[in-house]
C-alpha cells in the first residue's frame, strides 16, 4: 500500500501541453487493476501538503512497472516534473475500485482529453481475442492526441475514432457526437439482426461503455448510453485529501433504492456506474 | 532504559499518548490496512450525530500553504447505524475508541451520550462543540462559555464515560471556554478543532469550497494550537489532548512541553499513514535520550521558571 517506487523513466512528451510520462518500478504493479490510481508525495516539504492522485495508465506485471501520464495543471504537478530517473517516489497505492473487465462482447472506450490515460489500462487488460474493443477519443487537435497517446493506440493495434475541436484529426467536434452516431448504428443493425434471427437476445447486453474525461462529457456520455440502453462505467475526478476513504473529502452523489447517498470517489470509485451518478448535484 | 509510555487522562487509560483525531481517521478501518491499530494509544472516530447526515456538497477540500481547508459538514451514518454496524467492528480493533459526538441542540447531545454504551470498547466521548462546517449547533456552542458549559452539563448527566470537551480555536478567549467546561463536568479537554478560513477561486471569482468557508488544519495551524494548549494548561487542572498540525514526533513533544498529556494526529494521516506510529517511536527515543523514565515527565515542562533541561544534567 505504501511503497517507495523507483523512477525508471520520466520524460516530457509535449512541452506545449505539459504532458509527461512517468514509469515506476516497485510493489504496486503486482496488484494494480485497470482504473485504479496512485497517490504521490510530491516534494519533501509541507507545501504543497497533500499527495497528488494520478490514474494508472499501464500495468506491466512481468517487469513490475506501472506507467503514469500527467499534464501539468498546478503546483503539485509542476513540482512533480522535477523528479529524476533513478530516484524514488513515495507512493500510496494501488487505490480505489477500477473498471469492470468484460470477458466477452464489445467494449467501447470513450475518452475526453487526458481522460484517455486510465482507459489505456483497461484496454490492455481485456482479452481482445474475445472482446471487440474500440476507442473513441476527443481532444483539442491532432498534436494533443499524438502526444497524449495515439502512438500507444497504434502500437496496440486497436480500432479508434478521433474527434478534434479544430477538425485537424478525425471528426470535427466532440467525442459525444461520435458516440451517439456509433451507438445509433449499432442498435439499428442489431434490431435488423434481431428481426432476422428471433430470440438472439444475449447479443443485446454485451456492448458496454467505459468513459473518462471532464464531468460534462461524462454526463453526456451517460445520457447517450442510457437512451440506447447500454451499460456505462465512468471514471470520476474529485479534489482528494487522504485517498483511502478516511476524510470524506472527495465524495460524489449516487441514486440508491433509499434515496441519494454519498460515495467516496477514492474508495467506492473512482469508477462508478454512470446511471447511478447524480450529475447535477455537487 | 525502558521508557514508560502509558498515559492516564482522568478516567481514560492509554497504552501511549498518541491518538488519532476525529474526522481524519474514519472509523479506523481505512488505516487498519497499514498497521495494527492496537499499537496506538487510541483512535477518535468520525463525529456522529443523532440522525444520518449527507454532509456538504463538493468541493469539500482546498489546499492552502502547509494546510488544508475542509468543509465535509459532518457526513456520518447517524447514531443507529453507528451502534449496529460500526461499533461491533470497532470492538475487534483492541484499541481505546473515543467517539466524537455532535448535536444541534442540548437534547441531541444528551441523547447521544445516553445511547453510547458504557461497557464496550468506547473509552471516552469527545463532545464536539467546535465543528465550523455546519450551520447551527457545532461551533455555535463552543464559542460561548455559557453554552459550552450547558452542553457539558447535560452530557455529563447521561454517562459515566470520561468526557472530553473539544474546543474551538475560533474564540477571543480560549481560557474562558476551558474553565466553563471544567466547571460543568468535562474530564479532559482536547484542542484545537480547525480554524475557520476560506479560499477564493481566481478563475471563477467565487469561493473555492462549496460551503464558502471551511476549517483549516495541518502544519499551518500548529503555532496557534501550541499557544492555546499552553494557555489552557495554565488556567485549568484538566488533562489536555493537544492537536493541530502534528506531523512528526518533534511536534508531539512541543505540545507535551506546552502542557498536553496526550496528542492527536489528524491531517498528517492523509500524507503519511504511518505518522502516528513514527511519532510513538520518536517520543520514546526522545525520552530515552533526555533521561526521562516516563513520557508523563514532559507534560507542561515549558511552564517551568528554571531551564527545564539544565536540571536533569545536574
Amino acid at each position: 500500500m505504501l511503497s517507495q517506487e523507483k523512477i525508471i523513466c520520466h520524460r516530457l512528451l509535449d512541452p506545449r501541453y505539459g504532458l509527461y510520462q512517468l514509469v515506476l518500478r516497485g510493489k504496486i504493479a503486482a496488484t494494480a487493476q485497470p482504473g485504479q490510481f496512485v497517490h504521490l508525495k510530491v516534494g519533501a516539504t509541507t507545501d504543497p501538503l497533500l499527495r497528488r492522485p494520478l490514474s494508472i495508465a499501464r500495468i506491466d506485471r512481468a517487469r513490475g512497472e506501472i506507467t503514469l501520464f500527467y499534464r501539468v495543471v498546478g503546483r503539485g504537478t509542476a513540482l512533480l516534473t522535477d523528479v529524476k530517473e533513478q530516484e524514488s517516489l513515495n507512493v500510496l497505492g494501488p487505490l480505489g475500485k477500477g473498471f469492470t473487465k468484460p470477458a466477452e462482447g464489445e467494449l467501447l472506450l470513450v475518452a475526453g482529453g487526458i481522460g484517455i490515460f486510465p482507459l489505456f489500462s483497461l484496454l490492455e487488460a481485456v482479452d481482445r481475442s474475445r472482446v471487440k474493443v474500440k476507442v473513441m477519443w476527443g481532444g483539442e487537435n491532432r498534436q494533443f492526441l499524438e502526444s497524449a497517446g495515439l502512438p500507444i493506440l497504434r502500437e496496440l493495434g486497436v480500432e479508434y475514432e478521433a474527434a478534434t475541436l479544430d477538425g485537424s484529426l478525425g471528426q470535427k467536434g466532440l467525442v459525444t457526437a461520435l458516440l451517439e452516431s456509433s451507438l445509433h448504428r449499432t442498435r439499428t443493425s442489431q434490431e435488423m439482426h434481431h428481426s432476422a434471427v428471433a430470440g438472439a437476445g444475449p447479443k443485446d447486453s454485451v456492448l458496454q461503455v467505459a468513459a473518462c474525461g471532464p464531468r460534462g462529457m461524462l454526463k453526456a456520455v451517460t445520457e447517450i448510453c442510457c437512451r440506447q440502453g447500454v451499460p456505462v462505467e465512468v471514471c470520476l475526478e474529485e479534489r482528494m485529501a487522504c485517498g483511502v476513504g478516511a476524510c470524506l473529502g472527495c465524495v460524489c452523489t449516487v441514486k440508491t433504492a433509499t434515496g441519494h447517498k454519498r460515495r467516496r470517489v477514492c474508495a467506492e470509485g473512482p469508477v462508478f456506474d454512470g446511471r447511478e451518478v447524480v450529475w447535477d448535484e455537487g | 532504559m525502558k521508557v514508560d509510555l502509558t498515559t492516564r487522562l482522568a478516567g481514560l487509560q492509554l497504552k501511549n499518548p498518541v491518538l488519532t483525531a476525529s474526522g481524519t481517521f474514519g472509523f479506523g478501518e481505512e488505516y487498519a490496512r497499514f498497521y495494527d491499530l492496537a499499537l496506538l494509544g487510541g483512535i477518535t472516530v468520525k463525529g456522529i450525530t443523532l440522525e444520518p447526515r449527507i454532509g456538504n456538497p463538493v468541493p469539500r477540500i482546498a489546499e492552502t500553504p502547509s494546510g488544508i481547508l475542509n468543509a465535509v459538514g459532518l457526513e456520518n451514518p447517524g447514531l443507529e447505524a453507528f451502534l449496529s454496524t460500526y461499533l461491533p467492528r470497532l470492538e475487534k480493533l483492541k484499541t481505546a475508541v473515543i467517539v466524537n459526538i455532535s448535536g444541534f441542540s442540548l437534547e441531541e447531545y444528551a441523547k447521544l451520550a445516553a445511547a453510547l454504551p458504557e461497557n464496550s470498547c468506547i473509552a471516552a466521548l469527545e463532545v464536539n462543540i467546535s465543528c465550523p462546517n455546519i450551520k447551527d449547533g457545532g461551533m455555535a456552542f463552543g464559542t460561548d462559555p455559557q453554552s459550552a458549559g450547558e452542553v457539558l452539563a447535560v452530557t455529563r448527566k447521561q454517562t459515566k464515560l470520561p468526557l472530553i470537551a473539544k474546543l474551538s480555536p475560533n474564540v477571543t478567549d480560549i481560557v474562558a471556554i476551558a474553565k466553563a467546561v471544567e466547571e460543568n463536568g468535562a474530564d479532559i479537554i482536547s484542542l484545537i478543532n480547525t480554524l475557520l478560513g476560506m479560499r477564493i477561486d481566481l478563475d471563477r471569482g467565487r469561493p473555492l469550497l462549496a460551503n464558502t468557508m471551511g476549517g483549516l488544519s495541518g502544519p499551518a495551524v500548529r503555532p496557534v494550537a501550541v499557544r492555546m494548549v499552553y494557555q489552557v494548561y495554565q488556567a485549568v487542572r484538566l488533562p489536555i489532548i493537544g492537536m493541530g498540525g502534528i506531523s512528526c514526533w518533534q511536534d508531539a513533544v512541543e505540545f507535551m512541553l506546552a502542557g498536553a498529556s496526550a496528542v492527536s494526529v489528524g491531517t498528517a494521516n492523509f500524507i503519511n499513514p504511518l505518522a502516528p506510529l513514527e511519532i510513538i517511536n520518536g517520543l520514546e527515543a526522545y525520552c530515552r535520550q533526555k533521561g526521562y523514565h516516563s513520557v508523563k515527565e514532559l507534560v507542561g515542562l515549558a511552564h517551568r521558571k528554571e531551564e527545564p533541561f539544565d536540571e536533569e544534567k545536574r
